[in-house]
């Protein structure tokens, strides 16, 4: 299954959204993470607070392969995909394992093919650093075999990127 | 010599970063001032606090490999306050994650330095602290075995009319050595920041993590959530199971 989360603006994204099985628009009308770990331990895969991101990881889990599109902040995700992520948590256990060395939590729904991210907007050198940085280790801790990181200065280039 | 230290854990009550956050503002001199970042209200409330700050303290969870994005929003809210009202404030950052790593905490290290590049604030550096959930939880065992320490010196009082027996004060001291012991390396590096901070100087970026071997920390780790599970029932709703979506457009 192919899963895209974009930030794009309604209009812009209806035709780059159309390409995947499954879209999930950062849109901004959702609450953001209460740190409750309740995906985890209460209602496994699915988050207290009703809104459209209550399943999502049950989306993002399953994706063989996932499109990230996203503005530039600071070298981090947009605040309105950054939300997403962390309410997709419940793609993985509250049980812990060693991945690249390090502790991570198993995942629920296994590993995934490939994780693309796809940032916009202005960019320092520094902040494409830190970009890739974050995309590998996110890469490891959701168990993608392959991650890819690409930056592009202009919205329009997008359909060449997908 | 104002510093604003901003607990910015969504979580209302025993939240590690209050912990570490209240551990940081002992070790620190000169004015402080503590605020929490969770709703609209409290950005409006923190925005003009920090206008005759010098220095900013955050402390957080790490989320995802990065900053939370209830943080961002507000770091976004800053960096535009900070331009319109020429702030230049000296800009820490405590960070703290479940997993046993410290180190699991650069990219959010690396993301507050881009933002202070960004908004003209100065980039001080900060502390990552591994196993932040577990230390958290030694703070209320502690807190726990203090009262115990309490109610049994009373009841001793009035059985013996001796409050501190050796047997119990020498308990109460393992205890309190052994969770001291596990405190030790965040201890170390947030008294370090504390002299910086006190200073305005930068304490450049340090890792530490809670003092057991990693390959006992999982087990504990795994038995806690085990516990919390059962608790609130999640083993028994497909604690493992590969859950579809009820409705696709949800």
């Amino acid at each position: 299954m192919r899963v895209i989360i974009d930030d794009l603006d309604r209009n812009a994204a209806a035709a780059v959204e159309s390409r995947f099985d499954y879209a999930v628009a950062a849109d901004g009308r959702y609450a953001p993470c209460q740190g409750c770990f309740g995906c985890w331990t209460k209602h496994p895969a699915e988050c207290f607070m009703k809104d459209s991101l209550s399943q999502v990881c049950r989306i993002i889990g399953q994706a063989d392969e996932l499109v990230i599109v996203t503005k530039n902040l600071y070298g981090s995700y947009s605040a309105d995909v950054k939300n997403v992520m962390d309410r997709a948590i419940g793609s993985s256990t509250p049980f812990s394992t060693y991945r690249d060395r390090q502790m991570h939590h198993t995942l629920r729904y296994g590993r995934h093919a490939l994780r693309k991210v796809i940032v916009y907007g202005d960019i320092t050198d520094a902040e494409k650093d830190t970009f890739r940085f974050t995309a590998e280790r996110n890469a490891v801790n959701d168990g993608y075999d392959r991650s890819e990181v690409l930056f592009i200065s202009d919205i329009s280039e997008l359909e060449d990127v997908l | 010599m104002k510093t604003v230290f901003i607990n910015c854990s969504p979580r209302k009550n025993f939240c590690a970063s209050a912990y570490f956050l209240f551990l940081q503002r002992l070790f620190t001199r000169g004015k402080k001032v503590t605020e929490r970042l969770h709703t609209q209200a409290d950005v409006q409330r923190i925005l003009p606090q920090l206008k005759d700050a010098e220095a900013a303290v955050f402390c957080l969870p790490l989320y995802v490999d990065g900053v939370p994005s209830h943080v961002l929003r507000f770091m976004e809210q800053l960096e535009s306050y900070s331009k319109e009202n020429g702030l230049h404030l000296k800009i820490y950052c405590i960070a703290n994650n479940g997993f046993i790593e410290g180190k699991q905490n650069e990219p959010l290290m690396q993301v507050f330095e881009n933002f202070c590049t960004r908004s003209g604030n100065e980039w001080c550096g900060g502390v990552g602290i591994g196993g932040g959930v577990m230390l958290n939880v030694t703070r209320i065992v502690f807190m726990v075995q203090a009262a115990q320490f309490v109610i049994y010196s009373l009841i001793n009082l009035f059985n013996t009319g001796d409050p501190f027996p050796l047997s119990l004060v020498k308990s109460f001291a393992e205890n309190t050595l052994f969770i001291l012991f596990l405190n030790l390396g965040c201890l170390f590096y947030l008294v370090r920041m504390g002299h910086h901070i006190s200073r305005r100087t930068s304490a450049d970026k340090r890792y530490t993590r809670i003092m057991v071997p990693s390959f006992i920390f999982i087990v504990f780790a795994d038995i806690f959530f085990l516990i919390v599970s059962v608790i609130n029932g999640g083993v028994f709703r497909g604690w493992f199971a590969k859950k579809q979506p009820n409705n696709k457009n949800e």
